[in-house]
């Protein structure tokens, strides 16, 4: 309704703005409380409306009659032009002092309401209490689903279309995915959705990385330049020659590859630098349910906390980021024992060489420890 | 029931979160956290360039504005690197340069940079910032001079202590008459000499400049001109810190020091003549960060403008401060927190200058705020370590380096263990840890028993068998970064602790007793790690697999092997291992 731009204000009298939250109450508020709200202001001053009950402006649906007493409160403290820095402070701590659950309603409807400084108290301290928590911990303080998938949280490698080891990857897991298939039809396996150990034999481990090697024979779809290595003298030609030296690798360069199914003897030099692998035709999407199932290989033994999916590790979530106490810990816990057990295939065979380094070794080693 | 608001809201609670750890909570927490967070990430440090790809980066993280990577491991710093061993930083460059046009700042620590990069930087980023190189190499001034012609807005230029091949003075002259952003400036690694003029006519425009780093072909009567053009510095480098004794230079220098009123921290004086140390007398009180470790001044010189410097955080220094000077820092300077001590002879048969352990014990008595030491020393006893380790524990990082391996206390002439121990032991929140000495298994049982905290450890030189290497490996549970060297550590306490090699970011170990054979079962049974062996003797399979390795490092990834290794660093081919096993 549009009753003139502005709402009338009688000298004498205290002008009141009717307000109307989303669950239907109306109430009325001092103008000069209600309008320090931008949103508030706003709607007065373009539709002219909240100056009588008929005509009580629509508050957010965010803002309910709770909440926006807590926001008048605010306002009706804040408008007051006289106070100190100070002042403003020590009520803002203390208004801050609430329960999670208002402290994110006020959040939300002071955004709703368009009211930046409490916008900004509200957020800061919402922050300082996620500071410091463990996703759990934030999980539960906020009341929020644990809905990322065991994959999701260990880095999706999805549509990596250009990164030649993930074809590699993607190429290993259709193999797996269609033996798979075939596995289904013959057994009857009890899987828990997520969260198993990997209970799979080293042997299993192996075979699954060597995958087939009959693709790879013999096809080097090899782009691999012969790469000038980065020395010292290239630095002094002209930097225009360094197209060669440099690694533009992303879109043309093969890893290393643990395929090399025909190559005679590892690690020759030559085939060093860049073995190629030839880049299969299949999807290059990495589906990571499709993950799952790969994973889901052996029957689960014992459900476990943590669920280690090789190729995508717990930590490479945030491998980047530098720390990953939380899941440092849990792989930690789990880990150790089976892999003494996995690694006592090997060992057996191998006799430890122990050999002293001597001590006769009269090196300097302050260019050893530390410096600058 | 979850709490819901709108994205923007979010976003604006994440704004708030300063810590990495904290980010990476966050996404973790459900996904649309996930999804919000990913898209306001702004920041992104990679602690090891090959443990993740460019694109991996960029399609989690679209809207990046600042990055940090590191490259090569620490021990590159002494030599044990061989040149050509990787960290270039050209395809990261290359993959943002296409993804993100709005990126402010490239922070570099040990990678190899080219003038191409640098060139493609100054291009690609129309609100660049920010570069930092530090320890870096493979470029020269011309990259600079990209750099200084392109960067409109280039606030920081810091080239840390990187190795630049130094072609000309000139590229200084590139900075445009209308550059006037910068804020930070540090060319002190540069060899040749820069035009002065144009250094001066770039600092006069510098209203922001706060940093100025100099380099040590300037000459010291030119200081003064600068300082008076720049005299809101906070921080400042010298050059070299010599010249013919005459009173007016004296004069000018004192006074155009006594006009910066807000310097804070100073570094430089190569060459340094004590005479006009007294020009610096002045801004001494406010001083809370000296470099000195390239002045050659002995005591009394040195004490006594150190203990001017009441108000002294951080002060880096040569032995020749020796134990008295060190005294007088614990009388005077009560607000210390970093001691860095540098050997100024190290290779001398014998001390040049009287520095003990005992002037460690005096500083970690008299300063209270002492946490973070590095310190080199000919001499040290259990007694000593045990007394510091009481002192301050409080300490954060401790890194002794005994010159002489293997050297025992030279009062009991036994092992260093107790002494390391009762640091470990009463330092709870020790982050850094370097050893020296002679030392047995037994200082890492106390380690892996006590170090909880420890992030980063680095030994040589110690140890009697692979039950030292197990004690940390074990034990240490928040170990992010170890580098061994000259240990007898070998194939059993890495195999059996193979698993916690995917919770850190690296390990090294160089001439230790590690098998090829090793390598290879450590590859083969946990492919999210690279193991590369870094041998410098030709393919390792020439040799008995039971053969060591020269040397070893090994790091997580999720990028996989890395396609850019020299011919001397060798991978494991597992399916040939199989075979071969």
């Amino acid at each position: 309704m549009l009753e003139g731009r502005m709402a009338v204000v009688k000298p004498e009298m205290k002008s009141y703005i009717w307000l109307q939250t989303a669950d239907g109450s109306i109430q009325q508020v001092e103008e000069e409380v209600a309008m320090f709200c931008p949103m508030i202001c706003r709607e007065v001053l373009q539709t002219g409306t909240g100056s009588s009950k008929n005509c009580a402006i629509s508050l957010p649906q965010r803002v309910n009659a709770a909440i926006l007493g807590l926001i008048l409160d605010y306002c009706r403290f804040h408008q007051v032009p006289g106070r100190s820095n100070k002042e403003r402070k020590t009520f803002d701590e203390k208004f801050i002092r609430l329960d999670t659950k208002k402290l994110c309603e006020l959040t939300s409807a002071a955004d709703s309401l368009q009211l930046r400084p409490l916008v900004d108290l509200t957020s800061r301290a919402l922050a300082r209490m996620i500071e410091g928590k463990t996703p759990e911990e934030i999980r539960e303080t906020f009341h929020l689903p644990d809905d990322l998938t065991e994959e999701e949280k260990l880095e999706p490698l999805r549509n990596m279309t250009d990164d030649p080891r993930i074809r590699l990857l993607n190429r290993l897991y259709a193999r797996k995915r269609k033996e798979l298939k075939e596995r289904e039809k013959l057994k009857n396996v009890e899987v828990e959705e997520e969260q198993h150990v990997d209970e799979r034999s080293v042997d299993d481990l192996l075979s699954f990385i060597n995958g087939e090697d009959e693709d790879s024979k013999g096809v080097r779809t090899t782009k691999s330049k012969k790469k000038n290595r980065r020395r010292k003298e290239q630095a002094r030609n002209s930097s225009t020659n360094n197209e060669t030296g440099n690694h533009n690798q992303e879109s043309s360069f093969p890893a290393s590859s643990c395929l090399n199914g025909d190559v005679p003897s590892p690690s020759k030099p030559s085939d060093l630098q860049d073995p190629a692998f030839d880049e299969g035709d299949i999807d290059d999407e990495l589906d990571p349910v499709m993950k799952e199932e790969i994973d889901r290989d052996h029957p689960v033994i014992s459900p476990s906390p943590v669920a280690i999916k090789p190729f995508m590790p717990a930590w490479a979530a945030v491998a980047f980021l530098g720390e990953v106490e939380d899941f440092a810990r849990r792989l930690n816990s789990v880990w150790p024992e089976r892999m003494q057990e996995i690694l006592s295939f090997g060992q057996e065979r191998r006799p430890v060489p122990v050999s002293v380094n001597g001590n006769d070794s009269l090196k300097r080693y302050t260019a050893g420890l530390d410096g600058r | 029931m979850a709490y819901s608001f709108p994205e923007e809201v979010l976003e604006h609670v994440f704004s708030f979160l300063s810590s990495d750890e904290d980010r990476n909570s966050v996404s973790l927490v459900c996904k649309s956290w996930y999804e919000i967070e990913r898209w306001c990430r702004r920041r992104i440090f990679v602690g090891n360039c090959y443990a993740v790809s460019p694109s991996i980066m960029i399609r989690r993280f679209p809207e990046v504005r600042s990055v940090e990577f590191k490259g090569k491991p620490h021990f590159a710093d002494f030599n044990l690197v061989p040149e050509g061993w990787g960290a270039y930083v050209h395809p990261w460059i290359v993959a943002m340069s296409r993804s993100y046009p709005w990126l402010e700042e490239i922070r570099l620590k040990r990678m190899v940079i080219t003038d191409e990069s640098l060139e493609l930087i100054s291009k690609s980023f129309k609100n660049f910032k920010v570069l930092v190189l530090s320890s870096c190499d493979g470029f020269t001034t011309d990259g600079l001079a990209s750099i200084a012609a392109n960067c409109r807005n280039i606030r920081e230029l810091d080239l840390g202590e990187s190795e630049v091949e130094d072609l000309s003075g000139h590229w200084l002259s590139h900075f445009p008459d209308s550059c006037t952003s910068l804020v930070s400036l540090n060319i002190a690694c540069l060899a040749s000499e820069i035009s002065f003029l144009a250094l001066e006519r770039l600092v006069s425009r510098s209203p922001n400049l706060r940093t100025l780093r100099i380099n040590r072909a300037l000459p010291l009567e030119k200081l003064p001109n600068l300082l008076r053009r720049a005299s809101q510095l906070f921080e400042f480098g010298t050059g070299a810190y010599s010249a013919e004794v005459r009173s007016d230079v004296f004069s000018n220098l004192t006074e155009a020091f006594s006009c910066c009123k807000q310097l804070k921290g100073l570094s430089g004086f190569w060459d340094i003549v004590p005479a006009y140390l007294p020009a610096i007398y002045p801004v001494c009180s406010r001083l809370t960060s000296l470099n000195l470790s390239y002045a050659t001044c002995q005591n009394p010189d040195l004490g006594k403008l150190i203990s001017q410097c009441h108000n002294l955080q951080r002060l880096w220094v040569l032995d020749y401060i020796e134990d008295t000077g060190l005294e007088e820092l614990a009388a005077n300077c009560k607000d210390l927190q970093e001691l860095r001590v540098f050997p100024s002879d190290p290779f001398a048969p014998e001390p040049n200058a009287t520095l003990t352990e005992q002037g460690l014990v005096a500083v970690s008595d008299g300063c209270p705020k002492l946490q973070s030491v590095l310190y080199f020393c000919r001499q040290m006893t259990n007694a000593a370590l045990v007394t510091i380790a009481r002192n301050r524990p409080n300490m954060i990082r401790f890194r002794l380096c005994i010159i002489e391996p293997r050297c025992p206390d030279y009062l009991t002439l036994g092992p260093l263990d107790a002494g390391f121990g009762a640091i470990v032991e009463n330092c709870k929140e020790l982050r850094r840890l370097s050893l020296s000495g002679l030392l047995t298994d037994r200082v890492f049982e106390y380690i892996g028993t006590h170090a909880k905290k420890l992030e980063m450890l680095s030994i040589a030189f110690a140890g009697d068998s692979d039950l030292g290497l197990h004690h940390v490996l074990s034990g240490c549970e928040s170990l992010r970064k170890l580098e061994i060297r000259d240990c007898p550590f070998g194939d059993k306490a890495l195999l059996a602790n193979a698993a916690k090699l995917e919770t850190m970011r690296s390990l090294w170990m160089s001439s230790c007793s590690v098998s090829f054979g090793a390598c290879k079962l450590l590859a083969q049974k946990i492919p999210r790690l690279n193991v590369e062996v870094i041998d410098e003797r030709g393919p390792p399979d020439t040799r008995p697999e039971s053969c060591p390795v020269e040397k070893l490092y090994i790091y997580r990834s999720v990028a996989g092997p890395r396609f850019d290794k020299p011919g001397f660093v060798w991978t494991m081919d597992e399916e040939a291992a199989v075979r071969l096993s």
